[in-house]
């Protein structure tokens, strides 16, 4: 299996096309950063004192939690949000700049949007253009269960989508630390019982990973409709077309119960942590359980039908 | 012959909607042989050999390779073969080379320096080492038979393997053949339409029309000599050959007739004293083309789809 896993990678890495795709995510990157950098020098210093803005959050929140409506999990967060506001005003810690080079290095949710649309493409073709090439009379003729064959592809897949992010990962720190200054201040989140300071890197990571679960099935669907209809721009379009569709369908659907069982639902797992939910009465487990459900269904779609099919092309 | 077959194809059937593209085929293959798979088109030559190789389930019946059933043990089975189906379609982007290895790694214990030794059997040494994408076809035909040979296989099957190669590539392209055959033991079947290409290259030939097997022969068979003979009357001439105790065959202006060398003179000394007019006293080599249109009446597209 490794063998196998190792002939798609090399495959996959002859195509002059994965490294194109490969700098492109690295372009983007440092173009976000540099722009970011870019409308920050535009806009004029004169900056409002950072207590006066934490005391109007504190407020408003404050109001917020008299609503006698608010659902159990917005309280929790509001009132984690009052501990840190409250936490930030005593002790006079001042919140993190939204232009440090901290700040950047968290918010590496943007990394998984860019990851999405390029993994999709190899996801797509991985099985289809070895139909369109007529290679997969070469590779199907081989003394190696068909299975065996779908899954280093499949894996490989994964794995392109695990380095694209690493590698994106990878250039938002270079580029931070070049085009940000540190911030002043420090990010402090309410744990529970105390509040403490959040690691950068950790933090970064983690919305990473959260932000990975949006590859994984993006992925995965157009490896599904790639190996049923064996035509790369059709899934490639359709994946895209579900990704970016996906937030309005549940827009339409939010009032009714069936929204909590649909994919796009879910996908966005870092909506936990940026605390905008559509859908409000969700929970980190039950978006995992929902998303692993329609995996198993895609991938067994892929498995069925590529195994049985007859190779006639 | 005497030898085990290393294939077997038994009652082998493959059934695609109401159509049965192939019927009930019965087959065997033996070591050191080369035996051509001849039929007109939509016979479904292409489908029985997909189904040897694993493209194809079959619908019914099975596949025999060196005793190992596919159905029983694909991976065991299949280990054995050597594929070249209808043009080696490679990996464009990849060199050669690469190409090599990435097929190697799909089979058991083979080497680096086994891939070494294919590349020179094949003569592709000088540009193993550039883009597929540049290759003329016959380097591509080679880098095909070059990757069948990997795991030295004792049984190798070629779709339509002469396509689009001019006729020296052809020629190189029989020699390996024959080499590999004779040294080493391996059981060769070439799925061709271009009968003079079996013809030259095969020991046994199996035609099939409509998904059935119609007839299966050696090539020696073909060997038998035979006379065209033309002379004036031709009624007389007819008569005499009877007499004689040949069985004439008109063909064009005259008769071909099944004789040896020694009993031509002979003929000949008839004809003039019974005073007919001799035109033409001819060897006549019945081709394999012949052979094929009178098996399958014509040779027209298989009617299939009537059946």
């Amino acid at each position: 299996m490794l063998k196998l896993i190792q002939n798609e990678w090399m495959k996959l890495w002859s195509k002059k096309g994965t490294w194109v795709m490969t700098g492109l995510l690295a372009v983007f990157i440092v173009g976000m950063f540099g722009l970011t950098k870019w409308i920050e020098t535009k806009k004029d210093s004169s900056e409002q004192d950072w207590k006066v803005s934490v005391q109007e959050e504190l407020a408003y929140t404050k109001e917020q939690l008299a609503m006698p409506t608010l659902a159990t999990n917005e309280r929790k967060r509001l009132e984690g949000n009052e501990k840190v506001y409250e936490h930030q005003l005593a002790n006079s810690i001042e919140p993190l700049d939204s232009n440090s080079r901290e700040r950047m290095i968290m918010d590496s949710a943007g990394i998984g949007s860019v990851v999405v649309l390029l993994v999709v493409i190899v996801a797509a073709g991985i099985v289809a253009s070895e139909f369109s090439q007529g290679t997969i009379k070469m590779l199907l003729s081989r003394p190696v269960k068909r299975w065996k064959i779908l899954t280093s592809k499949y894996v490989t897949v994964i794995l392109f989508g695990v380095v694209l992010m690493l590698v994106g990962f990878g250039v938002s720190i270079i580029s931070a630390y070049v085009i940000f200054q540190s911030g002043s201040g420090q990010e402090l989140v309410w744990n529970g019982k105390e509040v403490v300071e959040v690691s950068v890197w950790g933090r970064g990571l983690y919305i990473l990973l959260l932000s990975f679960a949006n590859v994984f099935v993006t992925a995965t669907f157009a490896f599904m409709i790639g190996s049923v209809f064996r035509s790369s721009s059709m899934a490639i379009g359709l994946s895209l077309f579900s990704y970016f569709m996906g937030n309005t369908v549940v827009m339409l659907l939010s009032k009714y119960e069936v929204v909590k069982y649909i994919v796009f639902t879910h996908m966005d797992l870092t909506m936990y942590e940026s605390n905008f939910r559509i859908v409000e009465d969700i929970t980190m487990p039950f978006s995992l359980a929902v998303l692993a459900v329609y995996l198993i269904m895609f991938l067994l779609i892929s498995y069925t039908t590529f195994m049985k099919r007859d190779i006639t092309a | 012959m005497g030898n085990k077959p290393v294939v077997e194809l038994k009652n082998l059937s493959k059934t695609i909607g109401k159509k049965k593209i192939v019927d009930n085929l019965n087959l065997a293959l033996y070591p050191g042989q080369i035996t051509g798979f001849l039929g007109p088109n939509g016979a479904g030559k292409t489908t029985t050999i997909r189904m040897m190789v694993g493209l194809m389930e079959p619908s019914s019946g099975d596949v025999i390779i060196d005793g190992i059933s596919l159905a029983d043990d694909f991976e065991g089975g299949l280990s054995k073969v050597g594929v070249i189906v209808e043009n080696p379609e490679m990996y464009k982007y990849m060199s050669g080379y690469k190409n090599l290895v990435h097929f190697a790694r799909m089979h058991e214990a083979v080497t680096k320096e086994r891939i070494d030794e294919v590349v020179h059997q094949v003569g592709m040494q000088n540009r193993i080492h550039e883009k597929v994408s540049t290759y003329s076809l016959g380097m591509r035909q080679r880098l095909g038979l070059a990757q069948a040979l990997l795991h030295r296989p004792k049984f190798l099957i070629l779709d339509e393997p002469t396509n689009g190669l001019d006729p020296a590539g052809i020629r190189e392209f029989r020699m390996h053949l024959r080499d590999i055959a004779e040294k080493e033991g391996v059981s060769v079947f070439v799925s061709s339409h271009m009968l003079s290409e079996i013809e030259l290259m095969c020991d046994r030939i199996a035609v099939i029309q409509n998904g059935k097997l119609i007839d299966i022969r050696e090539m020696s068979g073909m060997q038998e000599s035979h006379y065209y003979i033309e002379a004036l009357p031709r009624d007389a001439t007819e008569a005499l050959l009877k007499e004689e105790g040949f069985t004439a065959e008109s063909h064009q202006n005259g008769f071909i007739i099944n004789a040896e060398k020694e009993q031509i003179p002979a003929l000949i000394q008839q004809f003039t004293l019974q005073k007919q007019q001799i035109f033409a006293v001819q060897p006549y080599r019945k081709t394999l083309e012949d052979e094929f249109l009178e098996m399958t009446g014509g040779g027209q597209i298989a009617e299939a789809h009537t059946k």
